[in-house]
């Protein structure tokens, strides 16, 4: 066995199964926990929340770091090197910071507002934060960064010489966009976007910090009822079922990329 | 002047679209002289190719318009000049290979032709028409690369189909040509593989098919062979030559390997530092060499220097004088004169040598046994290294080192290089 099977035995399986133990050992043994939780009308909603708010950011991320990506390789090397690190800088702050700047940027007195306030001469306080908007601007500023880098690397090992072929065949612009690029960064999109999806299911701090009341995720839910209700039995049971639907999206795509490479 | 009827013969005889519009461009000034009614007739077709009266005029009425026409281009990167002033033509249908040492400016010349980038002075005319602003998918040219450039996520048929998929050819048309550029490369029966599901060999008969199968009028091939294997690239060399016979494009080939460039070409243009060095056919260049960057580029080549005497003489190192071919030339010039290796015969001490040779005697230095042919070295008495090259004999019968001998060449294999 390799060092990093053993790694996984013994660093991170064990606090896993502690969870999956605490959520159908009471005591006594059984699964009430499980069947609560899934018939809780409150779990349900929560559910919908985590996916459509995953899927929403993830897909707006997506758009958003393919942009950048392209950007970044079609610059020369160096170039390329500086701006990756106003792709990393935010990517290495503290994401409880970043919340915190979003607040002081979107918030009713913030920036945006005052902004707009001073353009039109009028007292405006759009309500861009504690929302789905400041939840979104988050959780895109905060997996921006994971799409960029796979998807920078497919494009980047695209050899330039299939560009000039295409086009010396008579391909405009458009088509060896959607014939070459595309398709030829599908690896990176697959990883990134496997990456940013299951980052987002279980996403924590942006919810509870940007999110309304409307916004909260499965994490959050889990937070609830360890600290609020004090119910570790049920707040284990919704993590694990979070931990199985992360498992149940990351297989396929992770089996995908495998026959792939 | 033309011969309407044998271009008319060949506009006739000839199936594909761009062999019918490259014919009519010759035949088109011709007609213009014949009447108004003709040229009339085909006013569509050369509306259609833009190209403008005065253009036919001063162009397509010279005698053979060039397939590609290259008039004072220069290309300079920065303060780096990577192509000094340079015209070159080239006929249509014509075999040229561009020749020379890595940095020599043959792949800049290649890119100018294919638009990679335009030229910092000078005009680019293909098929008559200036294409020096043109991007390189309007100039009608077809690209095939070192590393094949094919594109790793489509089928070999669809690899095939991209340059008439781009130019919204009719399914059936498509499946029909690219089963003929298939056929032609004898890649039929691979139309679902994938690039990396082929040998380099194969990936670049998929990088040829997807070249012709839309019969551009000039091909250009960026040392196509590079990443083979010796054996093979000698069998593709055939492959490639055939279907240049077959196809009678004009192909413009980059390559730094003599003999693929000797092989294969009508004519080679050598580039040395950003320069031509020689243009002429592979005999021209191999046995008429102007320089001594030409004489040691292309095959092997003994280098002797020395000064004429009052005798009409080359007087070379040692006080031995050597006869020249050539009209008798002013005491005291210097020459530097240059002999094949297997020009030079290596003959034993006391063996009868004949007239009108050239002669030193010197010690084999060294012999070395390469298949066919076997290289001997002499370093003669005055001090002179003399290769020979001979068809290989068995060992017992080859010259050892140290062996006194003769070496004879006959003055008219002496070729003189301009200095």
């Amino acid at each position: 066995m390799s060092p990093a099977v053993l790694a996984v035995i013994f660093i991170v399986l064990p606090p896993l199964l502690y969870v999956f133990y605490t959520s159908v050992y009471g005591p006594p043994l059984s699964l009430a926990a499980y069947g609560e939780v899934l018939t809780s009308k409150l779990f349900r909603q929560t559910l919908s929340t985590t996916l459509i708010i995953a899927s929403l950011s993830s897909l707006l991320s997506l758009l958003l770091g393919f942009v950048v990506a392209l950007h970044l390789a079609r610059q020369p090397a160096r170039r390329r090197a500086i701006l990756m690190l106003l792709v990393l800088l935010p990517f290495w702050t503290s994401i409880l910071v970043k919340c915190f700047a979003f607040t002081v940027i979107l918030g009713r007195e913030g920036i945006i507002n005052n902004i707009l306030s001073w353009i039109f001469d009028a007292k405006v306080q759009l309500p861009l934060v504690l929302n789905l908007v400041g939840l979104l601007v988050g959780m895109t500023s905060f997996l921006v960064p994971l799409v960029v880098l796979p998807v920078l690397a497919s494009l980047v090992a695209i050899d330039e010489a299939i560009y000039r072929a295409a086009s010396i065949m008579g391909a405009k612009p458009p088509r060896i966009f959607w014939t070459v690029t595309v398709p030829m960064s599908l690896p990176g999109v697959f990883a990134g976007l496997l990456s940013i999806f299951v980052m987002s299911l279980g996403a924590f701090v942006v919810p509870a910090l940007l999110g309304g009341p409307q916004d909260q995720m499965l994490s959050n839910l889990v937070d609830f009822y360890n600290r609020e209700v004090l119910d570790w039995q049920k707040a284990s049971a919704i993590s694990v079922v979070l931990f199985g639907m992360v498992l149940v999206f990351a297989a396929p795509l992770a089996l995908w990329r495998r026959r792939k490479v | 002047m033309f011969n309407t009827n044998g271009i008319q013969r060949r506009y006739l005889g000839m199936n594909q679209q761009t062999r019918k519009e490259e014919a009519l461009e010759e035949v088109q000034p011709n007609l213009q002289l014949q009447g108004g009614l003709r040229t009339f007739a085909f006013r569509p077709q050369r509306m259609r190719n833009e190209v403008n009266p005065m253009q036919d005029g001063t162009v397509l009425g010279a005698r053979g318009a060039h397939a590609i026409a290259l008039s004072g281009i220069s290309k300079m990167f920065g303060s780096v000049t990577a192509l000094h002033l340079t015209d070159l033509s080239v006929d249509k249908g014509e075999f040229l290979t561009l020749l020379g040492p890595s940095g020599s400016g043959k792949t800049t010349l290649l890119n100018l032709i294919a638009g990679a980038f335009g030229p910092t002075t000078g005009t680019i005319l293909l098929g008559g028409r200036d294409t020096t602003a043109t991007p390189p998918r309007e100039r009608g040219i077809g690209m095939v690369f070192q590393n094949y450039a094919l594109m790793p996520h489509m089928t070999v048929f669809e690899n095939v189909a991209y340059p008439l998929r781009v130019r919204r050819e009719s399914a059936k048309a498509i499946h029909d040509k690219v089963t003929e550029a298939l056929e032609r490369v004898g890649l039929r029966g691979f139309e679902d593989r994938r690039p990396r599901q082929l040998s380099g060999g194969q990936q670049q008969r998929v990088g040829i098919a997807r070249c012709i199968v839309y019969s551009p009028a000039i091909i250009l091939m960026d040392e196509p062979l590079g990443a083979l294997d010796k054996n093979l690239r000698e069998q593709m060399q055939g492959e490639v030559k055939r279907l240049h016979k077959d196809l009678g494009t004009t192909v413009i080939y980059v390559t730094h390997d003599q003999e693929e460039a000797l092989n294969m070409s009508d004519r080679i243009c050598l580039m040395s530092s950003g320069k031509i060095a020689q243009l002429g056919t592979p005999d021209e260049l191999y046995f008429q060499p102007c320089n001594q960057f030409v004489a040691e580029f292309v095959g092997e080549s003994n280098l002797i220097s020395g000064e004429m005497n009052a005798d009409g003489l080359m007087m070379i190192a040692g006080n031995r004088s050597i006869s020249v071919p050539g009209a008798m030339r002013t005491e005291g010039l210097e020459l530097l004169v240059m002999v094949r290796p297997e020009k030079v015969r290596i003959c034993g001490m006391d063996e009868a040598v004949t007239d009108n040779s050239n002669q030193l005697t010197g010690d084999v230095v060294s012999s070395s046994f390469v298949g066919g042919m076997t290289r001997v070295t002499i370093k003669t008495d005055n001090g002179l290294n003399i290769t020979a090259k001979m068809v290989s004999c068995r060992a017992e019968s080859r010259h050892v080192s140290g062996a006194r001998v003769r070496v004879c060449w006959s003055s008219s294999d002496t070729v003189v290089l301009n200095k």
